[in-house]
């Protein structure tokens, strides 16, 4: 008896290998939650990050990260992409999913780390403490437009930080945002 | 003394060991097979339980390949469906307390094998006519039962979680129900000819015992 089901079982197999990773991926961000409550400082991160400090970059409409360029991605701390929450208002990622830091620079630096070099970050230090200038390739000083110039503005928990990254003090769930700011 | 047992094995080498027990076992019971002259459904079923252990136990390390569906559809196809749930029972209940882990989830495993035995019978008479299994059916049951059964198992979560729960947990299980399905139809590609062609040997016709000795000759 012929039996036309041998092939089209190794086909079948194939087609599932090649394509694990695509219904992988796709499934992953059928799955993923992201906390939706405008006065939580975790609004638009994923609940499985509610416990934990995250460090957020969002990038300018005019120059868009070349990786993070349609909504923000959400990066697990050890570099694996969580999702990305297309609805969130602005560009760029987020790292989570890491605890117990206190000092603001030291956070920043492992989280923007985990991210294997999509968020390299460039800082110099002076009296003042460290002044981040670059965050994944853009340079707040090479900013160009309708204002007298651009620097990288930090946000702790939703609110703008009263003091620079070096004087940062976490706690846990904390969240860290930089975003482009202009005077 | 001697640690022998202690060899470290990747993977693939403990897959393909396993494989190379599973091809033995297979070859063994096919030859033993055989040898059982009369026509013995009982013993049929102990064979088969016998694959639906060692093959789930042994492919174990493969995302939800194994051949208990597929063995389990064909016995509800030629034995009826009390003999298949039989064989549901002790395959689940042999490969989880052996190896796989004991707990509530085995009912919902009887029941989802039950389910798919179940329906090998109901179908029977479309899957098997003139005693030649009809491949493209059973290969279209065999890929709607691996779905069906993990469906069956994956609503025991409702033991410990509320409804709103269930959709994206089977969501979430969507590409091991993929290849399962996938897995059932090589299965039946390769295996179901040949088995039931045996299955077919032992089978008695319920309440017709003269056309089962005609059939036997």
């Amino acid at each position: 008896m012929s039996n036309d089901l041998k092939p089209a079982a190794i086909v079948a197999v194939i087609v599932l290998i090649i394509l694990t990773p695509a219904i992988q991926n796709a499934l992953k961000e059928e799955a993923a939650k992201y906390v939706n409550d405008s006065e939580s400082s975790h609004d638009g991160m994923p609940e499985s990050w509610n416990e934990s400090q995250i460090l957020c970059v969002l990038f300018p409409d005019d120059s868009p990260h070349a990786e993070f360029n349609s909504g923000v991605t959400m990066i697990e701390s050890d570099g694996s992409t969580y999702g990305v929450n297309a609805d969130y208002n602005g560009t760029g990622a987020c790292v989570g999913g890491f605890s117990g830091y206190t000092d603001g620079m030291s956070f920043f630096l492992d989280a923007t780390n985990a991210t294997n070099g999509d968020l390299a970050v460039g800082y110099d230090v002076g009296d003042w403490g460290p002044y981040v200038h670059t965050i994944g390739g853009l340079n707040a000083n090479n900013l160009t437009g309708d204002f007298s110039g651009a620097y990288w503005e930090l946000h702790h928990n939703g609110a703008l930080s009263m003091v620079g990254i070096g004087d940062v003090i976490l706690s846990e769930g904390d969240v860290l945002l930089w975003r482009i700011g202009t005077w | 003394m001697y640690d022998f047992h202690n060899i470290a094995l990747t993977p693939a080498q403990s897959l393909l060991l396993n494989a190379t027990i599973l091809s033995v076992i297979v070859y063994a019971v096919l030859k033993g097979e055989r040898r059982i002259e009369e026509s013995n459904p009982l013993a049929m079923l102990g064979i088969l339980a016998v694959f639906g252990i060692a093959g789930r136990i042994l492919l174990e390390p493969l995302p939800n390949i194994q051949p208990v569906t597929v063995i389990v559809l064909l016995a509800g196809v030629y034995f009826g469906a009390p003999r298949a749930l039989a064989l549901a029972g002790v395959i689940a209940l042999a490969s989880n307390l052996l190896f796989l882990g004991h707990g509530p989830w085995t009912l919902f495993q009887v029941l989802g094998w039950g389910a798919v035995g179940l329906a090998g019978a109901l179908f029977a008479d479309r899957l098997l006519k003139d005693g030649e299994l009809q491949l493209h059916a059973l290969a279209a049951l065999a890929m709607i039962s691996a779905f069906a059964f993990d469906w069956i198992v994956s609503s025991s979560i409702l033991l410990k979680t509320d409804v709103s729960m269930l959709a994206p947990y089977l969501l979430n299980g969507l590409l091991y129900d993929l290849y399962h399905a996938v897995g059932n139809l090589v299965f039946i590609a390769w295996l179901a000819v040949p088995l039931g062609e045996i299955m077919q040997r032992h089978r008695v016709k319920p309440s017709a015992g003269t056309v089962s000795e005609l059939a036997t000759e």
